[in-house]
């Protein structure tokens, strides 16, 4: 009984020993991983930095070339373009006259006119297509 | 011995007694009073101190950055933008961290590459300051080149720039008048980059973060952002090839007449909106810091002079329209009135007889002028100023207008009634002038003048209001058919343009520049008219300031807005007549 009580023990002890290392273990682990993602962490804040330089230099870059395209429209660039080709600008010899729109605006809005389809045809219309003839007109293809 | 003993030890007992809790007290005292001075100093720094404290350790872990706002850009009615935005950067130097082995070398290369003086730059290297610029707004490329070179204590700062365009003539860049520029801290300075500073420029954002010891962002660390707010666009009524033209015109113009200065505004006639602003001489607002600061004013909306005759056709209008004077209306005009003690003439002392006032409009007669004054009578002619706009500034959306207003009704003696019926004696701008001309061709209503169509989605709310009736529909068109005699039979024939002969309008105007209270033989020379006649599609008015005209030396009657201002106009207008596609109704 004693000696069993011994080896109880000792296995015990062992035992504690061993969570002890487990744990201290684990801890070590948990200390690396840490470790490891904060360095990835820092690494990564840097990368991201180093990228939004690079968008700022592209944005840079981008407002020039904008700058660029516009005047290249500029009526400056325009003209000395122009002249560079040997265009010069000429007044017409003769104008075709304009006509006043004979459309009165502020006419008042009269009624609408009369539907002079017949009857019977609006009725076949009707059974045929449940709809008018401009449903007729636009489903038939 | 011990009783003495006793007895000489008990008093000397309680003495003993008392010294040490004199002692114990003391020593507490002493200690409260060196904790109570630790604890008031830790309490100092913990309390009293906390937010400088606090503000110091942030100032070196966290940083502050402000986001600019991108300024919002401009763009002409077909769209052209006429401002770009550009990044710009400024080269700065720290000499501290240049060791003086390194310091003639550092110097060439920013010599070098910026354009700077060798001399200057070294000497700023050997000085102690901490921080100097070397070379403010240079291009991108230029900071590329630096860049490459990682040249130790040089830094550059990114910064934004307005970029105008190029404008008619060298030095110049289009519109700057109208337009006018941002300085370097980012606020707009004349026209519209200053009046619509507000909404252009936007809200800044700004990000705090928080740095590790090599300065280096943890992007990933605690931080707060605001995102800054961009600001809005503009679209102009201004066309930016009208303006080039304008510009060019009107630059070999004031050249032509040896003029010191001149302008060109051009109308919408049915809403109001600017089409053209031109200012000579005009300024390079990408190199605003290196200007003459007298070029800087805009003459179109900051100049008040006398408009001259142009005035005619806002006095005639007035007294046709209150049915006093009809233009068939016959007058004797002896070439000379007196009024209020003063003797006033025609252009040409000329006794013209009996004549209607289509031939007094023609022929610019002050006399037929301050007759239809005289027979609308006072106080109907002033309400007719009021009408036209000419009492109150124009209220265009520019900054920097300049108005004076005339004496009121009652404080105006006869005689300055009779000289302002004929545009001397009021003084006006530009904008005031154009809009109260452009009231006939727009068929007797005011068309506020404006130049921003657009802010961002919103349609300027001046154009979604009802325009004033001014002078009857019937009184614009007579007046319209008056103006045409003006191109075709009077001063304006040098503005005829081809095709449009018998379908434009026009008015010239000179007027003499008063100085310390006594006119002068300089004058201020302008043509206004519209066209076609019948329909406008633009009102122009161009002002020429001190014209010497050649020959003028021997008559200074030359510098006359027929010589000088009215080719400038025909010039334009046929321009715009070929641009926009503009027929006439009868040729």
């Amino acid at each position: 009984m004693q000696v069993a009580g011994a080896v109880a023990a000792e296995k015990l002890q062992v035992s504690v020993l061993g969570h002890a290392y487990v744990g201290v273990g684990a801890v070590l682990v948990a200390l690396l991983f840490y470790l490891a993602i904060a360095a990835q962490i820092t690494q990564s804040s840097y990368d991201i930095s180093r990228l939004q330089d690079q968008q700022r230099q592209l944005i840079a870059e981008q407002d020039q070339l904008r700058y660029q395209e516009v005047t290249l429209h500029a009526p400056a660039q325009v003209q000395q373009q122009a002249a560079q080709s040997g265009m010069q600008r000429v007044v017409p010899s003769s104008y075709i006259p304009g006509q006043q729109v004979a459309i009165d605006l502020g006419a008042p809005v009269g009624a609408s006119p009369a539907d002079t389809t017949p009857l019977w045809l609006r009725a076949v219309a009707a059974i045929l297509n449940g709809g008018t003839r401009d449903v007729q007109a636009a489903t038939k293809k | 011995m011990a009783t003495r003993a006793l007895s000489s030890k008990r008093p000397g007992k309680v003495e003993r007694v008392g010294s040490a809790r004199l002692r114990v007290i003391s020593m507490l005292a002493i200690a409260m009073v060196l904790a109570g001075m630790v604890w008031s100093r830790l309490a100092y720094w913990q309390v009293a101190e906390h937010g400088q404290l606090a503000l110091a350790a942030q100032a070196q872990y966290r940083e502050f950055v402000p986001l600019p706002a991108l300024r919002g850009a401009i763009f002409d009615r077909n769209l052209t933008q006429l401002v770009v935005n550009t990044t710009v950067y400024s080269a700065f130097v720290s000499p501290d961290q240049i060791t003086p082995g390194e310091r003639q070398s550092v110097a060439g290369a920013l010599a070098s590459i910026l354009g700077a003086d060798n001399a200057s730059v070294t000497a700023i290297l050997q000085s102690k300051v901490k921080f100097a610029y070397i070379a403010r707004r240079v291009s991108k490329t230029k900071a590329d080149r630096l860049r490459a070179l990682k040249l130790p204590g040089v830094g550059l700062q990114e910064e934004t720039q307005r970029s105008y365009l190029p404008g008619a003539y060298a030095g110049t860049t289009l519109a700057s008048d109208l337009l006018g520029f941002v300085n370097w801290n980012g606020d707009g300075q004349g026209g519209l980059e200053q009046k619509y500073q507000k909404l252009l420029a936007g809200t800044p954002g700004y990000v705090s973060s928080y740095r590790d010891l090599a300065n280096r962002e943890i992007v990933l660390g605690s931080h707060t952002h605001q995102d800054p707010v961009s600001g809005s666009d503009l679209v102009l009524t201004l066309d930016a090839n009208v303006q080039y033209a304008a510009e060019q015109v009107l630059a070999a113009g004031i050249n032509t007449d040896n003029a010191e200065s001149g302008s060109v505004l051009i109308m919408d006639p049915t809403t109001g909106g600017i089409v053209a602003w031109a200012d000579y001489p005009s300024y390079n607002a990408n190199d605003f810091n290196h200007t003459d600061p007298a070029l800087l004013k805009d003459n179109v909306v900051s100049y008040l002079y006398e408009p001259g005759s142009v005035m005619k056709v806002v006095t005639l209008s007035g007294a046709i329209n209150a049915g006093v004077i009809a233009p068939d209306t016959v007058i004797n005009d002896p070439g000379v009135l007196t009024v209020g003690g003063y003797r006033i003439y025609d252009w040409d002392r000329a006794n013209h007889g009996n004549i209607d006032y289509t031939y007094v409009l023609a022929h610019s007669l002050n006399v037929g002028a301050m007759k239809a004054m005289q027979a609308e009578g006072h106080d109907a002619f002033y309400k007719n100023l009021q009408a036209f706009g000419l009492t109150q500034p124009s209220g265009i959306d520019v900054a920097g207008e300049s108005f004076v207003a005339p004496p009121s009704a009652s404080q105006m003696a006869d005689s300055q009634y009779a000289t302002t019926s004929f545009g001397q004696g009021i003084d006006v701008n530009m904008v005031q002038m154009l809009s109260a001309i452009n009231v006939v061709a727009n068929g007797g209503k005011y068309a506020p003048p404006h130049v921003v169509e657009r802010v961002g989605t919103q349609v300027n709310p001046v154009l979604l209001q009802p325009q004033r009736q001014v002078v009857s529909p019937q009184t614009a068109a007579q007046m319209t058919a008056m103006m045409e005699q003006v191109v075709q039979k009077g001063s304006g024939s040098l503005a005829r343009v081809h095709g449009f002969e018998k379908d434009q309008t026009g008015k010239t105007g000179s007027s003499q520049i008063p100085v310390n209270g006594q006119y002068t033989t300089d004058v201020w020379t302008s043509y206004v008219g519209f066209l076609p006649a019948q329909h406008p599609r633009f009102t122009m008015l161009v002002v020429v300031r001190k014209p010497h005209y050649p020959g003028s030396d021997r008559n200074w009657t030359l510098n006359d807005g027929y010589l000088t201002a009215a080719p400038i106009w025909q010039k334009i207008a046929q321009t715009m007549v070929v641009d926009w596609h503009i027929t006439p109704d009868r040729s």
